[in-house]
């Protein structure tokens, strides 16, 4: 083994600039592999992390307008949930249904607690359930309850940026509990503050629905039907179910059973597996266009190995004199070239690895506006210890296929032929 | 040692060139013996043949006993390694390796250690007055030194025959009588069966037996025991 490397060192040392050169190239590869998935994942880790603290298996259902006539109405007639839907859902799908909520929502009011206010807040009722279906987080106090439902209590439950707003910038949510807030002409007790995703217009605050009822003058309608669902785990499976539910809904309002039209369903988890889907398409484009730009440093050490073999054709004819196998010649072929381009794909890793972190201080923390949300643009764009193990795979891999060639070259030339060759 | 029976070779380069046309050869145990002839007669081509580093079309060729035949490039190196000790007429010594370093050379395909291969090296090079010289390079070194090293490698896995393919060819006639008389020696006191090729009749002179090898036949080959057979060249090389 240290023969080897001596051998290796010896026949590099003979050709430092051209080695250098070479694996300046391999280097280069590994480095844009490195960044070009780093920033792939910064790019994901944006994505999803707006989706972050909800439900990943959850359900929308709004009502739309139908597109066939039916039962003598004619179509492009507006469909509106109603609270029996619910229950219908509820009662109809009870194995794949499990916790189920709806709420009512009014934009546009104003909110004042003492002197301060906080312009063009949405109301929206709900129910107990939503605080387990969105993973709501109270910073303190609680959520709706069974009883606030019953009683129709005139309660709310703040978001921490509103309640900061009304606190002028403090944090000490606890002491808004119990405290009264006007929130349009009306009077609600604070019963709660809770964590809102600064980024997603996430900005409800939460009343009982029976109270926004009342107060949005609405008899049983609601705007939207959002459950939370278990066993429907392929894209498949989720297709088949919303029209089961497209055509159970239909009963009750008469619409046809495959208007596909007249309700619209929204899901969280098929939109997550497109997603995913997506995340893996831009990585593999990600990785073949960073192998691409490998293979070039790849071809070079080739190249190389072939101009060594062609240069040592008369040293290796001595060899073969005295003693050494084709596969003596062989080795000294791939491991050198092995060498070269673990050396300098390590180096590459290392700066790619660099770059990483540089690209993490700077672009990372950068954000942007836009449609009134603040995005960072990469969260995290790192790769992980896998690519690493990858890519040092991946330049082993490439090392010896890159030698193999001359490699066999070297060592099926006969002697006599070598020896005469200068 | 080595017997040859009716060894045809003809090479394929364009024109068909029938170089060796059934050649019948013995070389006992301990001979030093030269096969001579003009270039184009054939003689490195038989060189190279019972060097194993080229094979033959027909015929039979046994070494030690053993038929050389169809062997694998791997078979051939062990061969070559084991039983064969080579010196040419350009000392092929690897340039970038010190003379120890290219004296160890067959060694270490032989799979000895390091320790133990740099103390033979040394101690062949010690025999051959080259022990102050270990660490040079080639290009540091003169023709006659040169060969001095390349014979310790070739003695080094204490070969059956050394084959010597104009030995003298690169040197001036100084050297040249320096360099047979050490081949010469080695078959005196180390009874080391040697063949050389050659086209000086001064060379072939040190030999005990003369092989004339003419259009790829062999022809005349003289017992030549007294060392007169060349009567311009007793005891020197002319040049």
């Amino acid at each position: 083994m240290q023969d080897l490397f001596t051998e290796i060192w010896e026949s590099v040392r003979r050709n430092k600039l051209r080695t250098a050169l070479t694996g300046f190239s391999v280097a280069w590869g590994i480095f844009m592999i490195i960044v070009l998935l780093g920033a792939g994942n910064g790019l994901m880790n944006s994505f999803n992390q707006d989706s972050e603290g909800f439900a990943s298996n959850i359900m929308e259902v709004f009502g739309s307008q139908t597109t066939k006539p039916y039962a003598g109405f004619k179509e492009g007639r507006r469909i509106e949930l109603k609270k029996a839907d619910m229950e219908l859902i509820a009662k109809r799908f009870p194995d794949i249904v499990d916790q189920i909520s709806t709420s009512i929502s009014r934009s546009g009011f104003t909110m004042t607690y003492g002197k301060k206010y906080y312009n063009s807040v949405t109301l929206a009722g709900t129910f107990p359930g939503q605080a387990t279906m969105e993973r709501i987080r109270l910073y303190a106090g609680r959520f709706i309850n069974a009883n606030d439902i019953k009683e129709k209590r005139k309660v709310i439950v703040l978001t921490h940026l509103s309640a900061r707003n009304i606190l002028e910038g403090d944090t000490d949510y606890e002491s808004l509990i119990g405290k009264r807030v006007k929130v349009g002409n009306l009077s609600f007790k604070i019963i709660g503050v809770r964590h809102s995703h600064e980024n997603q217009n996430d900005r409800d605050l939460y009343i009982p629905f029976t109270t926004s009822q009342t107060i949005f003058g609405m008899d049983d309608s609601l705007d939207r039907i959002s459950f939370t669902f278990n066993g429907l785990d392929s894209e498949e499976a989720n297709e088949e179910f919303e029209k089961r539910l497209k055509s159970a809904l239909a009963g009750p309002h008469q619409v046809a059973p495959d208007d596909e039209g007249a309700f619209w369903i929204w899901n969280r988890f098929t939109q997550n597996l497109q997603m995913q889907k997506g995340s893996k398409a831009l990585q593999t484009g990600l990785w073949i266009v960073g192998i691409f730009t490998l293979l070039g440093g790849i071809v070079g050490v080739s190249n190389i190995m072939l101009i060594t073999v062609k240069e040592r054709t008369h040293e290796f004819g001595i060899r073969k004199v005295l003693g050494a196998k084709p596969w003596n010649i062989m080795l000294l072929i791939i491991a050198e070239s092995i060498v070269i381009t673990a050396f300098f794909g390590y180096i590459g890793m290392l700066l790619g690895l660099g770059a990483c972190e540089l690209m993490d201080n700077t672009l990372g923390q950068a954000t942007m506006d836009l449609m009134g949300q603040s995005i960072r643009l990469l969260v995290n764009p790192k790769v992980g210890i896998d690519v690493a193990v990858k890519a040092t795979v991946l330049l082993i891999v490439a090392g010896t296929l890159a030698g193999l060639m001359p490699a066999r070259r070297a060592a099926k030339v006969r002697p006599i032929e070598a020896l005469r060759a200068d | 040692m080595i017997e040859l029976k009716d060894i045809n070779k003809t090479y394929y380069n364009g024109q068909p060139l029938h170089v060796l046309k059934g050649v019948n050869l013995e070389i006992e145990r301990g001979e030093f013996v030269s096969i001579m002839g003009k270039s184009g007669s054939g003689k490195s081509t038989l060189l190279n043949i019972v060097g194993i580093l080229d094979n033959y079309d027909t015929g039979e060729y046994y070494l030690d006993g053993k038929l050389i035949k169809d062997l694998t490039e791997r078979q051939a190196a062990q061969y070559r390694n084991r039983m064969i000790g080579f010196v040419f007429q350009s000392f092929n010594l690897i340039s970038f390796k010190t003379a120890v370093e290219n004296v160890e050379l067959p060694l270490f395909y032989q799979g000895i250690g390091r320790r133990q291969r740099h103390l033979m090296a040394m101690e062949y090079l010690e025999r051959l007055g080259l022990k102050e010289w270990a660490n040079h390079y080639p290009n540091a070194m003169s023709g006659g030194q040169k060969q001095r090293v390349a014979i310790a490698r070739a003695l080094i896995t204490r070969p059956q025959i050394i084959l010597a393919d104009e030995p003298t060819g690169a040197l001036d006639s100084k050297t040249s009588v320096e360099v047979m008389d050490l081949l010469a020696q080695l078959n005196r006191e180390e009874k080391m069966t040697i063949a050389v090729v050659t086209h000086e009749s001064g060379v072939a002179n040190y030999t005990n037996r003369i092989i004339h090898i003419e259009d790829g036949i062999i022809g005349k080959i003289e017992e030549n025991l007294q060392h007169n057979s060349s009567v311009f060249a007793t005891n020197t090389i002319i040049k």
